[in-house]
């Protein structure tokens, strides 16, 4: 029993090491390429599709978000009479 | 491809300084329709905006510096001071605080019983929940210092433990002061000693927080290799502003908690 608890010791121990590699390797050399490439997109921008779609979600939120504030300070400034 | 003639960093056009201009003002007049029409919408687009804009801002800082390089030793410089400038502010904030708990503590009105602290108020002892908080805050400090001194001889596994070491204190610090405020036996509205004191020691524990999540996001970049041994400002940056948040408990403790009891 006691081999067999150090065969899958060492078992789960190359399973877990080859699954964690590829997430802590340094891949700092990979994005330097990818955002240092000659392509005129801004930084905000460069990192691909992701990137586009969180811009324009921040966007809409805040000018819709701004509207919005306008259109209740709009409201609260001229309140309505009671009858 | 054009390159520059000169060490400065000049910045491609970005939105995020619009976007965090608006999304202040959503959370401020978010304030106002909480507070006089029971509305929760502004405010809560106004929270999701702020932190959408400091993401993308701070993660376009990351790019900027790492992976494309453009923080020379005169840029850092400059990110240098602006962020001693920066903490130079917090503490005039700060100051503020201590100024409105020193002007009634010192001289305590009639109707307070002429004391301090007031009549029917009873403090928190200083010795029990307060004076362990003073000793993890003052523990970080020296944690944080074996993660950079780790750090800069290129010990990547002893900076990660430090850090986690020096995280995991300040969220202990966040919890205990949390269950502190839970169990008061005084208010804010319990008078000038109930609101100098949730004023003062409320705004430090927001620092914590801030620091904790500045301490995290260093830890994040640690583990994707973004520091080297002599060029991690971001690092240094996190680690004074943890050691501002330090110096700030201390005077809140000797003050507030062990003068002011």
């Amino acid at each position: 029993m006691l081999r067999n608890l150090l065969a899958l010791r060492q078992i789960a121990g190359r399973t877990i090491s080859t699954a964690s590699r590829r997430q802590f390797e340094n891949k700092v050399a990979e994005k330097q390429k990818l955002f240092q490439e000659d392509n005129g997109i801004p930084v905000h921008l460069k990192g691909g599709i992701a990137d586009a779609l969180l811009y324009r979600a921040t966007m809409v939120l805040t000018v819709g978000g701004t509207m919005y504030a306008l259109y209740q300070l709009a409201m609260a400034s001229f309140p309505k009479k009671q009858d | 491809m054009a390159h520059q003639m000169h060490a400065y960093h000049m910045i491609n056009p970005s939105p995020w300084p619009l976007t965090g201009a608006l999304s202040a003002l959503l959370l401020t007049s978010g304030l106002v329709m909480w507070f006089h029409f029971n509305s929760t919408t502004l405010l809560i687009i106004g929270l999701t905006t702020s932190l959408l804009t400091m993401y993308q801002w701070w993660r376009d800082v990351v790019r900027e510096s790492t992976f494309q390089g453009h923080h020379t030793v005169v840029v850092q410089k400059g990110l240098r001071y602006g962020m001693i400038l920066f903490i130079t502010s917090e503490v005039f904030f700060f100051l503020g605080f201590f100024w409105a708990f020193y002007h009634s503590s010192l001289a305590p009105t009639p109707e307070l019983g002429g004391c301090w602290p007031p009549t029917g108020i009873s403090p928190l002892d200083p010795l029990e929940v307060p004076l362990l908080n003073t000793s993890i805050l003052l523990a970080s400090g020296v944690s944080i210092t074996w993660a950079h001194h780790s750090l800069m001889e290129g010990n990547r596994k002893h900076m990660l433990q430090a850090l986690f070491i020096t995280i995991a204190l300040g969220v202990y610090f966040t919890l205990l002061q949390a269950s502190e405020y839970f169990n008061a036996p005084f208010t804010i509205s319990d008078g000038i000693y109930g609101s100098t004191f949730f004023m003062a020691t409320g705004f430090h524990g927001l620092h914590v927080i801030i620091g904790s999540s500045f301490l995290i996001i260093c830890f994040l970049r640690q583990l994707k290799f973004h520091f080297t041994s002599n060029h991690h400002f971001g690092f240094e940056a996190a680690a004074w502003y943890w050691h501002f948040v330090d110096v700030v408990w201390l005077l809140l403790y000797v003050s507030i908690y062990w003068w002011g009891s």
